[in-house]
């Protein structure tokens, strides 16, 4: 099982109240994006899951454990949280070998170097990009680069994966195969995931719940279907056509 | 031809663009051709010969010169290192309180001339009466060794590794090290996996920068190396110099080729390391990398930087005001504390005034004749197809990275008795130095108009050509106003280093020529070494450099100036 929830979560950078009251949870297996425009706190969200930024208020449950819980003085750091990040940037490490990139997380986490190459090997495979173990960063397009990023972001077995805007710096006929792409690992692999995109196309072909954000706080969630059916209010039949 | 013709014949932009091109030939590569032609060359006979050269490599003094270079230049380069790189990783990768005002603070040296920071190392740690080793009763600190001529150039020479390091923890990619702590790793591991690696080129290109500086500076070891019989190349090539004859003005001119090739050398691996580790790094949106809380470590971490901090730069200003202040050197009661050294260096020695309208003068006319022709420059590199115009910033380049005491020797070979074969000398002459000067500096004036320029859409100026403004009207009225910000910025770079430079203005200038440089120095070394004259000087400069630099920082709105 692998979960992630929020109960009443607040965050504010000084006196710039960023998130407000959000309470979501996700489901094992399923596939939730979280949509809205720029500024909208949908990537504070998902970087509050990762661990990467504190809330200021509430209680953020990974599986059964509290991760987050500040007024009960519960901060688990990113690396003890056992989760699966890919970055808008990819940031594949420029100094390592895509093997190197890829195997980094066993590598950390003490795993016996037969089994770092074996799991390499084979999550390599999945993403298609078996044979380029050895090539260096700079010598891969933007989309092998991408791949890099999510064998990387699976290769530990997280319990979550987070994908924050992964598509944005492909070309447009790349982000359409590489839409289909990640979903179907995602079955395959059968991996819990949240994905962050002001993207509306994105949000409705890959996933299985969507959250639609503005100014902090959700303004809708729901399956694509219903959303589409029903928006809300002005702002979500906007946003949405 | 009416007044107005003239003038338009005068601003056409192929007469302008002569000019210039023109004067960055005469400033820039001409020195350098003469140099090495004359060495090669040598008077009488004209004849192809490396005498010179090689009687350089001949003799016991050069080769020791050449050993001792090597080993201060190494090893300052390594002690910047290791002072920069735990800096710059606690501003830049914990919660350390106040980090961007401790930047500022530890980026300080970098604006201050060494040569200031020897003379406050003498007063503090000469082995007589040196303000450490009389307060604390010994004789146990002796600046005038190695070591002290290290410890002195590391105090400046370290804000290079620092600023380079700096800028591209400031550049790389959050993302990347976030990765890493998602991936499990700890924040120390990520600082040895994934920082530390990306930062290397910058690190390594620090260190050789903290090398060049090192070889090249002459202040520090001068006043330092000189007394103590540690000589360095510049040091050696400023004595062959002051002999005086002719053949001495020859072997320091061999001397500086080995020394401008050496430079060269370590600037074309810099080059060639800057571009081959340069990763790109896309900026992700989120700008904060995450940080290392610092938790129970963070007063005794703040301890210790204060603590750094008093001994790189409190103490040596302290010194300096001490013996400023003192009517007797070595006397610690409070009636011995007065301005009369102020006095005194003020209105009694007749030298004073004429060095600081010197400094002044020069220092004006450089950096106003710079700022002009660096706009005029840059504008053709970037705003015009003229062929060859890419090797511009090569060879403005060419004076800033060539050791001062190397370019120096090469202006007086070229400017004396028969300049392009005139018969003019322009040797033991204020116009020589201000030369020395605009073909030091002219690389900032030629960037930071670069830069300017690069922010001003084309459209503007094509707009006011179409309007019926000509060449010279744009410039004037579209350009130059749009350019305000970057043209200040650029005449206070100039400025700033030529009103306090030391090591060209000492070979270069003679009686009468005194500049507060040279004044400085003279004092320390020989006419006032128990008055305080130098420290009096000092804090002058010092005082005008900071007044300059927050100047410059206001004006630019924080883009230049530390």
């Amino acid at each position: 099982m692998s979960s992630v929830k929020f109960e009443n979560v607040f965050k504010s950078y000084g006196d710039v109240q960023v998130i407000t009251d959000l309470s979501f949870e996700v489901k094992d297996g399923d596939f939730v994006s979280f949509l809205g425009p720029s500024g909208c706190g949908k990537t504070t969200s998902l970087r509050m899951v990762s661990g990467l930024e504190n809330n200021t208020k509430g209680k953020i449950y990974i599986d059964q454990d509290i991760v987050s819980h500040p007024d009960g003085g519960v901060f688990v750091p990113p690396e003890k949280r056992m989760l699966g990040m890919v970055f808008q940037s990819y940031a594949v490490w420029p100094h390592m070998n895509v093997f190197e990139n890829v195997a980094y997380p066993l590598k950390v986490t003490g795993v016996s170097r037969a089994e770092q190459k074996e799991r390499t090997m084979e999550i390599l495979k999945t993403v298609e990009m078996d044979g380029y173990e050895k090539r260096m960063p700079n010598a891969l397009s933007g989309g092998q680069q991408q791949r890099v990023a999510l064998a990387r972001g699976l290769v530990a077995r997280p319990r979550v994966l987070l994908l924050d805007e992964p598509l944005s710096n492909l070309d447009a006929k790349l982000r359409e195969k590489m839409r289909h792409d990640i979903r179907e690992i995602q079955q395959k692999v059968g991996i819990t995931c949240i994905y962050v995109t002001h993207d509306q196309i994105e949000a409705f072909t890959m996933s299985d719940k969507i959250i639609i954000m503005k100014d902090g706080v959700i303004v809708q969630e729901g399956k694509p279907s219903e959303i589409r059916e029903n928006p809300a209010s002005e702002f979500v039949k906007d946003f949405i056509s | 031809m009416s007044f107005r013709t003239i003038q338009e014949k005068l601003t056409s932009p192929a007469v302008l663009i002569g000019l210039s091109l023109g004067g960055l030939f005469v400033i820039c590569l001409y020195p350098f051709l003469v140099l090495g032609y004359k060495i090669t060359f040598p008077a009488p006979t004209g004849e192809f010969s490396l005498k010179y050269i090689s009687s350089i490599f001949e003799s016991k003094s050069v080769l020791t010169a050449f050993k001792n270079t090597a080993i201060v230049s190494l090893l300052t380069g390594i002690i910047s290192v290791a002072i920069a790189l735990p800096l710059s990783w606690l501003f830049t990768r914990t919660d350390l309180k106040g980090s961007s005002r401790w930047r500022s603070l530890f980026c300080l040296p970098y604006a201050i001339p060494p040569y200031l920071g020897a003379i406050a190392w003498i007063y503090l740690a000469n082995p007589s009466n040196g303000l450490i080793n009389e307060f604390l009763g010994t004789s146990f600190f002796n600046i005038y060794t190695m070591t002290g001529l290290i410890w002195v150039m590391s105090t400046f020479f370290f804000t290079f590794v620092l600023l380079s390091v700096l800028a591209s923890l400031d550049r790389m990619d959050p993302s990347l090290e976030e990765a890493a702590r998602l991936s499990g790793a700890s924040p120390v591991h990520v600082f040895f996996d994934i920082t530390l690696p990306i930062v290397r080129p910058s690190i390594f290109s620090g260190f050789l920068l903290v090398v060049l500086a090192a070889a090249a500076s002459f202040g520090v070891p001068a006043l330092i190396g000189n007394p103590a019989n540690i000589y360095l190349l510049t040091t050696r090539i400023y004595t062959f110099q002051k002999a005086g004859s002719i053949a001495g003005l020859y072997k320091g001119g061999a001397l500086s080729i080995v020394l401008l090739v050496l430079a060269i050398v370590i600037l074309v691996i810099n080059k060639k390391l800057l571009s081959k580790g340069h990763y790109e790094t896309v900026a992700g949106k989120t700008a904060r990398p995450s940080v290392l809380p610092l938790k129970a470590m963070m007063y005794p971490v703040i301890g210790f930087l204060l603590f750094l901090w008093g001994v790189l730069f409190v103490l040596p200003i302290s010194g300096i005001l001490i013996t400023a202040l003192s009517k007797v050197q070595g006397v610690f009661t409070l009636d011995n504390f007065g301005f009369q050294n102020f006095h005194r260096i003020f209105f009694d020695i007749e030298e004073t005034p004429r060095a600081f309208m010197n400094s002044l003068k020069l220092a004006f006319g450089a950096a106003t004749i710079c700022t002009f022709l660096g706009l005029l420059l840059a504008y053709i590199q970037s705003k015009t197809r003229i062929k060859g115009r890419g090797a511009i910033d090569l060879l403005a380049s060419l004076p800033y990275s060539t050791p001062g005491t190397v370019l120096a020797l090469a202006l007086i070979l070229s400017f004396s008795s028969n300049f392009l074969g005139l018969p003019i000398s322009l040797y033991n002459t204020l116009t020589l130095i201000g030369i020395a000067y605009m073909a030091k500096y002219l690389n900032f004036a030629v960037r930071t108009a670069g830069d300017g320029l690069g922010q001003i859409d084309d459209v503007l100026a094509e707009a006011a050509r179409v309007s019926g403004a000509s060449w010279w009207t744009t410039l004037k009225t579209i350009w130059f106003p749009l350019m305000k910000p970057a043209l200040f910025a650029s005449w206070f770079l100039v400025f700033m280093p030529a009103f306090s430079e030391l090591t060209m203005t000492i070979l270069l200038s003679g009686p009468g020529l005194e500049t507060l440089g040279t004044l400085i120095f003279q004092m320390q070394e020989y006419s006032d070494v128990s008055g305080g004259g130098a420290a009096v000087l000092s804090i002058i400069v010092i005082v005008f450099v900071a007044g300059i630099n927050t100047l410059i920082k206001v004006l630019s709105k924080g883009k230049y100036g530390l």
